[in-house]
């Protein structure tokens, strides 16, 4: 059997499961799981998937793995192989409240479909199987962090998650996937994201799954009416790695700003797709994707920006570069950007290339040595993406992160 | 009699298959300062990135020791630390790494070459302030990127507070007036002038007499084809002010 047989199989028919979970099921028996041939998912490692022995999500755990220190001021709720963790989970009690819900889910997935037909199909994947989804209304303000560690070895970790922030509300959001110690198999996540007007979302995102698991991920996001969606990611994490965000800019002067890094060493892939719909007038987004590749290891970005005829007045940013720090290794940046309005403001660049000999010969003229001129260049290189990320301690992990899948080390005080 | 600080032999280049260099030999004692003067492309620059170790030249003959060490066999990093100093015609911009970060680490370097202690971060932060002042730099200069949307004449500046912080034995500036208002001039001069120290030396590179009416150098030599073609004081530099170089290019007048 192949991949999608085997998860469907898996899957089974079971009895009294929630009508999400089966018209999960049904949606991904339609559209199959992608494949290469698809210009999505073009650098993708979906082979990898043959060797997941089930799909099964993985049994409540008994461990309580090490966790890292709590953020000043944020609710923690910590996953473990999708599986709440109440002994660990550090939220309010109105939160918990606000948390938990059986099976149902709100807001309505039919609000929330994909800017790309299918990119959402390892969403339906996590939506089958995990075993606790979530839904949160945000009024006022919150923080919280999420810390899904994945530790089952042969079977599926999922996390799905429904969050819908309500007009004005201010939610800051921080994602931590994290692996176990021992050698971790694959997890599937999904968050659907709702943003009423005036509400704003800074959401941080730190893949770090352990170095030799799978980890597929689906962010779906609608913002409304001046609201503001942004969207902080690191990938450095898993053997391969693919993360898919889609926006849709569905109110007047929606905007979002994404501030996304990868790094990848060995022979790891990275491959993160960014989305955005410009459907309302006065939109804007702004997209910022640094990512290094080391060794053999392959990192691609996709960023694909779409402004329909509705959306005069839309302002579009787009940078995106790529630095390739090995004889094998491979960056691949795919900028799109499609305007079907005459009234748009755009700046666009990818570029992709190793360090500039110019640059490392003043560092060295300086006196620095050549591995902390060449660390110090990739540092600065992933420093616009990693400065937009708060609170401090928050950066100094993502940093930590970014830079244990970088050939060099950089000094400790960049690291502060 | 001292041996010079700088002692180059002969010295013969080339770049990409090109001789650039065909034959320079100069000698610089600590204390001096001497200027290299030349039309565009005689090889000043070349020269003094050859002295700083940058790739891509082929060394195809002579020597030249600092110090007493033989030069060419230290990589880049290693003439810097050991106080060889290049302020850059075309300084390079470095977005995401401070100028604060920069001189500490480029300091650092040089004080662990020497046997001392790294320097203190408040320390640091005096030394740093009181070189800004010199230079007329503003303090926020000092946390933006290194070159990162400075003027011009901010990056020549920053040049020089480089070399002043990290206090060189032997500054080679490239061209450092190029680009500057007759006021960054004479603060860049001022920065110069106040490195001068009996054991240390400086060599100018310029096409212009003008800063040497505020770097007065001991010595003024005419780079031309390759070639150290003239030297004499600063009057030389006067004349070349008002005569140019051709001069010196006819084969009767030059000098092997």
């Amino acid at each position: 059997m192949n991949a999608l047989e085997r998860i469907l199989s898996d899957f089974g028919s079971p009895a009294g499961a929630a009508p999400a979970r089966l018209a999960a099921a049904q949606a991904l028996r339609t559209h199959a799981l992608p494949t290469r041939r698809a210009e999505n998912w073009r650098y993708a490692n979906l082979r990898a998937l043959e060797a997941v022995r089930s799909f099964l999500p993985g049994p409540p755990p008994t461990i309580s793995p090490a966790l890292p220190p709590t953020l000043p001021g944020f609710s923690r709720l910590v996953f473990i192989d999708g599986h709440h963790h109440p002994q660990q989970s550090l939220p309010d009690a109105s939160l918990i409240e606000r948390l938990r819900h059986a099976g149902g889910r709100i807001p309505d997935e039919s609000t929330v479909p994909f800017v790309s037909a299918g990119d959402g199909r390892f969403g339906l994947i996590a939506r089958m199987f995990a075993p606790e989804p979530l839904a949160l209304r945000v009024e006022g303000t919150l923080a919280l962090e999420l810390v899904s560690i994945t530790t089952a070895e042969a079977q599926g970790s999922y996390l799905e998650l429904d969050v819908l922030l309500a007009p004005h509300a201010q939610l800051e959001l921080v994602e931590r996937h994290l692996g176990g110690a021992g050698p971790t198999g694959w997890s599937c996540v999904e968050l659907d994201l709702q943003l009423a007007e005036h509400a704003e979302l800074t959401h941080t995102r730190l893949l770090q799954s352990a170095p030799d698991a799978l980890h597929y991920d689906t962010v779906a996001v609608l913002v409304g009416a001046h609201g503001y969606y942004r969207l902080r990611q690191v990938g450095a994490g898993a053997q391969t790695a693919r993360s898919t965000t889609q926006v849709r800019l569905a109110g007047r002067d929606a905007r979002v700003q994404i501030r996304a890094l990868a790094t990848a060493r060995g022979t790891q892939t990275c491959d993160a797709q960014f989305g955005v719909l410009h459907e309302a007038p006065g939109t804007h987004s702004d997209q910022l994707f640094r990512g290094i590749a080391s060794d053999r290891a392959h990192v691609a970005c996709s960023a694909d920006v779409q402004v329909a005829a509705a959306a005069p007045g839309a302002r579009v940013v787009q940078s995106l570069r790529g630095l390739i720090d090995g004889a094998g290794a491979e960056v691949d940046l795919r900028p799109r950007l499609t305007i079907n309005t005459d009234e748009v403001q755009a700046a666009h660049g990818a570029t992709t290339g190793r360090l500039d000999d110019d640059v490392l010969f003043y560092l060295l003229s300086r006196g620095l040595g050549p591995a902390e001129a060449r660390s110090l260049l990739k540092w600065a290189f992933l420093a616009e993406a990693l400065n937009a990320i708060e609170p401090p301690a928050l950066r100094r992990a993502a940093g930590q992160a970014a830079a244990a899948r970088l050939a060099d080390t950089p000094a400790t005080e960049l690291l502060q | 009699m001292n041996t010079p600080l700088l002692q180059i032999d002969n010295l013969t280049v080339s770049a990409g298959g090109t001789p650039v260099l065909h034959g320079v030999s100069l000698s610089v004692n600590a204390g001096e300062v001497h200027a290299i003067m030349g039309p565009n492309g005689s090889g000043k620059s070349t020269l003094a990135h050859v002295l700083a170790g940058r790739p891509g030249y082929l060394i195809t003959g002579g020597t030249v020791r600092f110090d007493g060490a033989d030069l060419l066999a230290l990589p880049a990093e290693e003439r810097a630390r050991a106080g060889l100093f290049l302020g850059f015609q075309y300084p390079v911009e470095i977005p995401g790494v401070s100028n604060a970060y920069l001189l500490k680490a480029a300091l650092n370097a040089r004080r662990r070459h020497l046997g001392e202690q790294e320097i203190d971060a408040f320390d640091f932060l005096n030394m740093v302030r009181e070189r800004m002042r010199t230079m007329h730099i503003d303090d926020a200069l000092l946390t933006r990127g290194v070159n990162e949307g400075f003027s011009g004449g901010e990056k020549k500046r920053n040049e020089i507070l480089q070399m002043l912080v990290m206090e060189p034995r032997l500054a080679l500036l490239d061209e450092t007036d190029s680009g500057l208002d007759i006021d960054a001039l004479k603060i860049v001069g001022r920065g110069i002038n106040s490195l001068r120290a009996a054991e240390r030396a400086v060599v100018v590179i310029t096409h212009y007499q003008r800063l040497l009416d505020y770097v007065v150098p001991d010595q003024v030599h005419v780079l031309a084809r390759g070639r150290i073609v003239r030297s004499g004081d600063r009057a030389l530099a006067v004349e070349l002010e008002r005569r140019g170089y051709d001069w010196l290019l006819e084969p009767a007048t030059a000098m092997a």
